[in-house]
């Protein structure tokens, strides 16, 4: 029989990230087409007891928990210790987690540790004849597989998004806390801190309902000859702030700052989306000034309705990868539509 | 700082971007059609990481840069024909499948044993470096695995910064949600970078840099061991392509203030 | 300005990778050292080390962006006695060679008289699916026992060989800007300046190309390579040769149907369509994969010329459809065809440098095979090198002539260049002359011909009131002409459409838009940091131009018009180096008629497939 660990790290508020609650949904629905295996959550944070209590009636068999000041901080050496801990203890066939920094970072290591085997951006999860099998992509987004192992346990990290959230009453729960010491040799790294972008305004939003693209030609010369990179990023960041959008790039407009070219001030490769950016998931995008070339629209996969604006009618684009193309100058588009969302 | 870093780069090819690229049933698991014939370009987050290396070992005096590349020898060959002219390096190379299919655990095992046979390589001062994820795989567990194998605690994942003080500790800049940046301290090496893009642009290609790396990476490649890297303990039921096209609606010679309109009503629908 | 520019000393320096430097580089790799290691071919600049070698190739790979092939494969097989198809990918034996005569099945294209006349005569053998098959294939253009190739697999193959030797290197992604002259001397070439804008001028991160000097240059850089031009520019052409012949060769890869019932090494050839002067080809490879095309002739006198759409129409032409219809498009290309043959021949070898392959006007015109002549002509440098080497001789232009020139002018391919030397000229003057001269000369050795009327390639484009006088009025030019230069389009598209050629139903398969096929076929890259290796000379000449024929004709796309007239624009980033630019052009270049107002120099880059 199955034996499920779902395995959760807390925000720095003590509080989960939603990507969690998605993940503790794919498990109960995993134990149950299972035909009701066990599952187990694993926490880890300074302080998880307000974690434990929002998911206080999920129903998991029991609540585990490493936590501690030596916990709060994303940070392998301890992370993995962590895990290695709640895995050995519950000594589950499945384990899942939800895609976070942090557990990308530790969980491979963790699995090596407990002589597991490691999935990640699982997209689903099915039972197929009694096996568990998942879907992840390859080769950039490019074609999906449906896969099993025999080797367990078998870790799963599921990209956020594709399941619903859990949603349930809190309550109080028990935690049963596991003690863990950390050596000296776990403590050669120490987190400073986090640093957010430059700009005053975040530009990344990964809950936001629509992408909005900024492609190279923001920052070409446009019909009077002329760069105008200024009022480029005046439109763009009064569209962001009007529509609540998240800021995603091209390569090439991101590229140009380590080519030194005149960039947009407040962008980096962090927005870069596409086969050596992101992949984000949103319900909407909107690209602009843009080619809508391969490498770049693999990482609209998971954006489900699109749109570009851009001044070629032949860019690729208009190959089948938006819904609709506008013929148009975005500078002038956008002006007007910042009026338009401005003005309602 | 006593000695420089040894800094041990692992990446390989993946088919250039640009190709299209439909999977396949080989004789040992799925496989990409015209896998040989496909056009490959070195992995973009470890091409990254290579450069991040060379410049690193350009600034810190005794250091010195290896490539330890799995993939068919003579896809391997035509690689190193582009990316030996841009930054120096000692190749290693294995004999081996570098498609994306392959068990990332056997594919770290091969990786962290013939790190460990590098001559010369000294392990307290052992930078290992590579990608956060393969354009191939997309998996992003390969780096944390063969680090662990190599006895490795101190490791990182999506770099964009690493600096190093005079005492050979280490800064690093780790991206995480949202746009952040988590910045973290290391007592120094031995450590692991998984790196995203890095700060650096791609160097232009030079003639001397690619005659001095010759001298090494043919014998490298003649002396390649064979891996048998396969699917491992995955089995698959099944690879397909998405469904792409889409019906694409082109609007021309319509007024901007009509588009932004019909723009905003999509928005907020 | 100051240059601090790099030196780098090497024995011989090969500029671009195609068969002739392969020939030249297996031969000469094979007499390097001795089965024991020790050196037979010592090295100057290393002394004690075998001779250093080294090539540099534009593209991003070796074999990148060329094309198929059938050839008779004699002096493939004389360098590879082994030789065996089976180990190349996309290789055959040839099996069974046809040729066609194509009717014009819409009734849209330009028939003469004469070609009228051809369709009865023709017509007579027997018309099956508008195509009249040749009952006979004269002994010269017949490939029997020989090779279809994909030269781009052939090229990584031989590279990857002579990669693995380690005797030779070969650098792909490295452009040469220039041979390095003092007078008349080849003293090495210069590579091509990265870090620099568009214009040129240095950017972020500029690094001067490097001078690579050596005691030898060789020069198989293609008919439009940069190296070779420049030679020519500056020791001209030997007297009565010159290079005005030209065909835009493009064609595109296919994984054939299912149902298709053509066996791997089968060779089509065709005439006819979709404009007389057209030729095509189709080459089946195993795997039911075949590569097929068109070649758009310099006389072709049309000013609407678009090998792009001309291929379309004549993939869906029924005697060739028939083969397609349900297959997938794989891959795509173009290249220029130096089509003038031995006339087009250069200053073969100076001092310090020797010229081989196409460029070098190698290509035999009559019998339609460059593959094998090329790889001969770099085989016998090399012999010449090996043995002016071994006597401790230098490369110069005495020695050059009698160890190189002399080994080339007493071979076959010498004397099957002068059989053909005439035998095309009678296209200049039409079809039906060409087609008449080609058999003249093929059958009498070369002895009868018919002769030519030779012209620069940009004297052979005709106004376009001129080119449809009696099909579309003077108004209805106009109206298109300034219609499309209002909106920054060429106006050959509407042309075409006007004069009734069906517009292409896309299947999104294999009839695909041009954008398409660069995306699905094309792959091109262009590497930052590299000047616009395409120039407008004189900005006023494109100002007049009413053809626009450098945009028509631009295989990727890359040049395009501008809006209301004028300079076109050039995106290297499209650019697969096809250099048909340079001879689509209504304008001479001012002071220099013998070239156009397109400059084409080196770049980086260009198709990423190799699959050609």
């Amino acid at each position: 029989m199955d034996k499920i660990l779902l395995l959760a790290h807390t925000q720095t508020d003590g509080s989960l990230p939603k990507a969690a609650y998605e993940s503790l949904n794919a498990a109960l629905t995993l134990a149950a087409d299972l035909g009701g295996a066990a599952v187990t959550v694993g926490l880890i944070g300074a302080d998880v007891q307000a974690a434990a209590d929002s998911i206080a009636t999920c129903g998991a068999a029991s609540i585990l928990a490493v936590s501690g000041e030596d916990f709060a901080a994303s940070r392998y050496s301890s992370d993995t210790v962590a895990v290695e801990t709640l895995v050995k203890e519950t000594a589950p066939t499945l384990v899942l987690a939800p895609t976070s920094s942090r557990f990308s970072r530790c969980l491979p290591g963790a699995a090596y540790r407990c002589d597991g085997r490691i999935e990640t951006h699982i997209t689903g999860i099915e039972v197929v004849d009694g096996a568990v099998q998942v879907q992840r992509w390859y080769y950039r987004q490019r074609m999906v597989a449906s896969l099993s192992r025999v080797q367990r346990p078998w870790f799963l990290v599921i990209d956020s998004g594709v399941f619903e959230p859990w949603q349930g009453a809190a309550g109080s729960v028990d935690v049963q806390t596991l003690e863990v010491a950390i050596g000296d040799d776990c403590q050669r790294t120490k987190v400073l801190g986090v640093q957010t972008p430059d700009s005053d305004a975040q530009t990344i939003r990964p809950d936001a309902k629509l992408l909005f693209v900024a492609g190279a030609g923001w920052t070409k010369k446009q019909t009077d000859g002329q760069l105008h990179i200024k009022q480029a990023e005046e439109l763009i960041l009064g569209f962001i702030n009007n529509s609540k959008a998240s800021l995603g790039s091209s390569k090439s407009l991101v590229d140009q700052s380590s080519e030194g070219g005149e960039v947009i001030s407040f962008m980096s490769h962090l927005n870069q989306v596409g086969q050596t950016g992101s992949t984000p998931r949103h319900l909407k995008g909107l690209a602009t000034c843009c080619h809508g070339e391969e490498p770049h629209t693999v990482g609209w996969r998971f954006i489900s309705e699109r749109r570009a604006i851009s001044l070629d009618p032949n860019c690729g684009w208009a190959q089948g990868k938006a819904d609709v193309l506008y013929v148009a100058d975005a500078f002038e588009v956008i002006a007007k539509i910042n009026e338009l969302l401005a003005g309602s | 700082m006593s000695g420089g870093f040894h800094i041990v780069v692992c990446g390989s090819l993946v088919p250039d971007p640009l190709q299209t690229l439909e999977p396949m049933e080989g004789p040992t698991g799925p496989a990409l059609k015209n896998e040989m014939m496909l056009p490959a370009v070195l992995d973009p987050w470890a091409g990254h990481a290579l450069f991040e290396a060379a410049q690193l070992a350009k600034n810190v005096p005794d250091s010195k840069v290896w490539l330890v590349s799995l993939g068919p020898k003579a896809k391997l060959q035509q690689l190193m024909m582009s990316i030996a002219q841009k930054v120096s390096f000692e190749l290693v190379a294995i004999d081996g499948s570098a498609g994306g299919f392959t068990d990332p655990f056997d594919v770290a095992a091969t990786l962290a044993d013939t790190i460990d046979k590098i001559e010369g390589l000294d392990r307290t001062r052992l930078l290992l470096f590579g990608g956060c994820a393969s354009a191939s795989r997309d998996s992003g567990v390969t780096m944390q695995m063969v680090a662990e194998r190599l006895d490795i605690v101190d490791q990182f994942l999506a770099v964009d910064k690493l600096t190093v003080s005079s005492d050979g500790a280490l800064e690093v800049l780790e991206r995480i949600e949202a746009g952040q940046y988590q910045v973290s301290s290391c007592a120094g090496a031995p450590a692991m970078l998984g790196w995203a893009t890095g700060s650096l642009p791609e160097p232009p290609n030079n003639p001397q840099v690619g005659m001095m790396n010759m001298r090494t990476v043919m014998p490298a490649l003649q002396k390649a061991q064979a891996a048998e890297v396969g699917i491992g303990g995955l089995k698959y039921a099944a690879v397909e392509l998405p469904k792409q096209r889409r019906e694409t609606r082109v609007v021309k010679d319509t007024p901007a203030e009509e588009i932004a309109q019909e723009i905003v009503d999509w928005l907020k629908a | 300005m100051n240059i601090d520019r790099q030196m780098m000393e090497v024995d011989i320096a090969c500029v671009g990778f195609g068969p002739a430097t392969a020939g030249f580089l297996h031969t000469l790799s094979q007499a390097m050292t001795a089965e024991d290691g020790s050196v037979l071919l010592e090295s100057k600049v290393m002394p004690g080390m075998p001779l250093q070698v080294v090539c540099y190739e534009r593209a991003d790979d070796i074999g990148f962006g060329v094309s198929g092939v059938v050839t008779r494969g004699k002096a493939l097989r004389a360098s590879l006695p082994d030789l065996d198809p089976a180990q190349i990918p996309m290789a055959a034996p040839v099996r069974d060679e046809q040729v066609l005569y194509l009717k014009d099945p819409l009734g849209k294209s330009r028939r003469s008289s004469g070609v009228r006349m051809l369709d009865r005569l023709f017509g007579l053998l027997g018309v099956k699916d508008h195509a009249v098959k040749l009952p006979y294939i004269p002994p010269f253009l017949c490939k029997k026992d020989g090779l279809v190739l994909s030269i781009g697999q052939f090229s990584q193959w031989i590279g990857n060989q002579l990669m693995g030797s380690g005797l030779v290197q070969v650098w792909p992604g490295m452009p040469v800007s220039e041979p390095l002259l003092e007078e008349d001397r080849v003293v090495g070439v210069r590579l091509t300046d990265q870090g620099v804008e568009s214009d040129g001028t240095p950017g972020p991160g500029y690094m001067p190309g490097m001078d690579i000097r050596a005691a030898l240059t060789v020069v198989g850089d293609g008919p439009v390579g940069p190296v070779g031009q420049k030679l020519d520019a500056h020791f001209g052409l030997p007297a009565g040769n010159h290079q005005d012949e030209w065909a835009g060769g493009m064609k595109v890869v296919v994984e054939l149907p299912e149902d298709c019932t053509l066996q791997p090494g089968f060779v089509l050839h065709t005439l006819g369509y979709p404009e007389p002067e057209i030729f095509g080809f189709l080459y089946v490879y195993p795997d039911r994969v075949a590569s097929l095309g068109i070649f758009v002739p310099s006389w072709l006198d049309s000013p609407v010329r678009s090998s792009y759409r001309l291929l379309q129409h004549w993939m869906q032409h029924p005697a060739i459809w028939k083969h397609l219809k349900g297959g997938t498009l794989r891959s795509w290309g173009a290249k220029s065809l130096q089509e003038s043959g031995q006339r087009g021949e250069p200053v073969l070898a100076g001092d310090g440098f020797a010229r081989i392959g196409e460029g070098s006007g190698s290509t035999n015109l009559l019998t339609g095979s460059g593959l094998d002549e090329a790889w001969a002509t770099g085989v016998q440098l090399a012999e010449g090198v090996i043995e002016l080497a071994k006597a401790g001789e230098p490369f110069s232009r005495t020695n050059l002539e009698r160890a190189y020139l002399g080994r080339r002018r007493d071979s076959w391919v010498e004397k099957d260049a002068r059989i053909a030397k005439c035998a095309r000229d009678g296209f200049t003057r039409g079809m039906v002359p060409g087609l008449l001269g080609m058999a003249l000369s093929g059958m009498s050795g070369g002895r009868f011909n018919v002769g030519g009327a030779f012209r620069r390639p940009w004297q052979r484009i005709p106004a376009f009131k001129d080119y449809f006088s009696g099909q579309l009025s003077a108004q209805e030019i106009d109206t298109i002409v300034e219609d499309c230069r209002q909106h920054g389009k060429p106006p050959f598209e509407p042309l075409m459409d006007k004069l009734g050629w069906p517009p292409i139903e896309y299947d999104g398969q294999l009839l695909i838009s041009h954008q398409d096929a660069l995306l699905l076929g094309g792959k091109v890259q262009a590497a930052h940091g590299f000047a616009d290796h395409v120039r407008f000379v004189d900005p006023s000449a494109c100002d007049d131009c009413e053809s626009q024929i450098c945009v028509a004709m631009c295989s990727g796309q890359a040049i395009s018009a501008s809006e209301g007239g004028g300079v076109p624009q050039f995106d290297r980033e499209k650019c697969i180096h096809c250099g048909i630019c340079m001879w689509n052009c209504t304008s001479g270049r001012d002071g220099d008629p013998l070239r156009s107002n397109v400059s084409f120099d080196a770049g980086s880059g260009g198709l990423h497939s190799a699959e050609n």
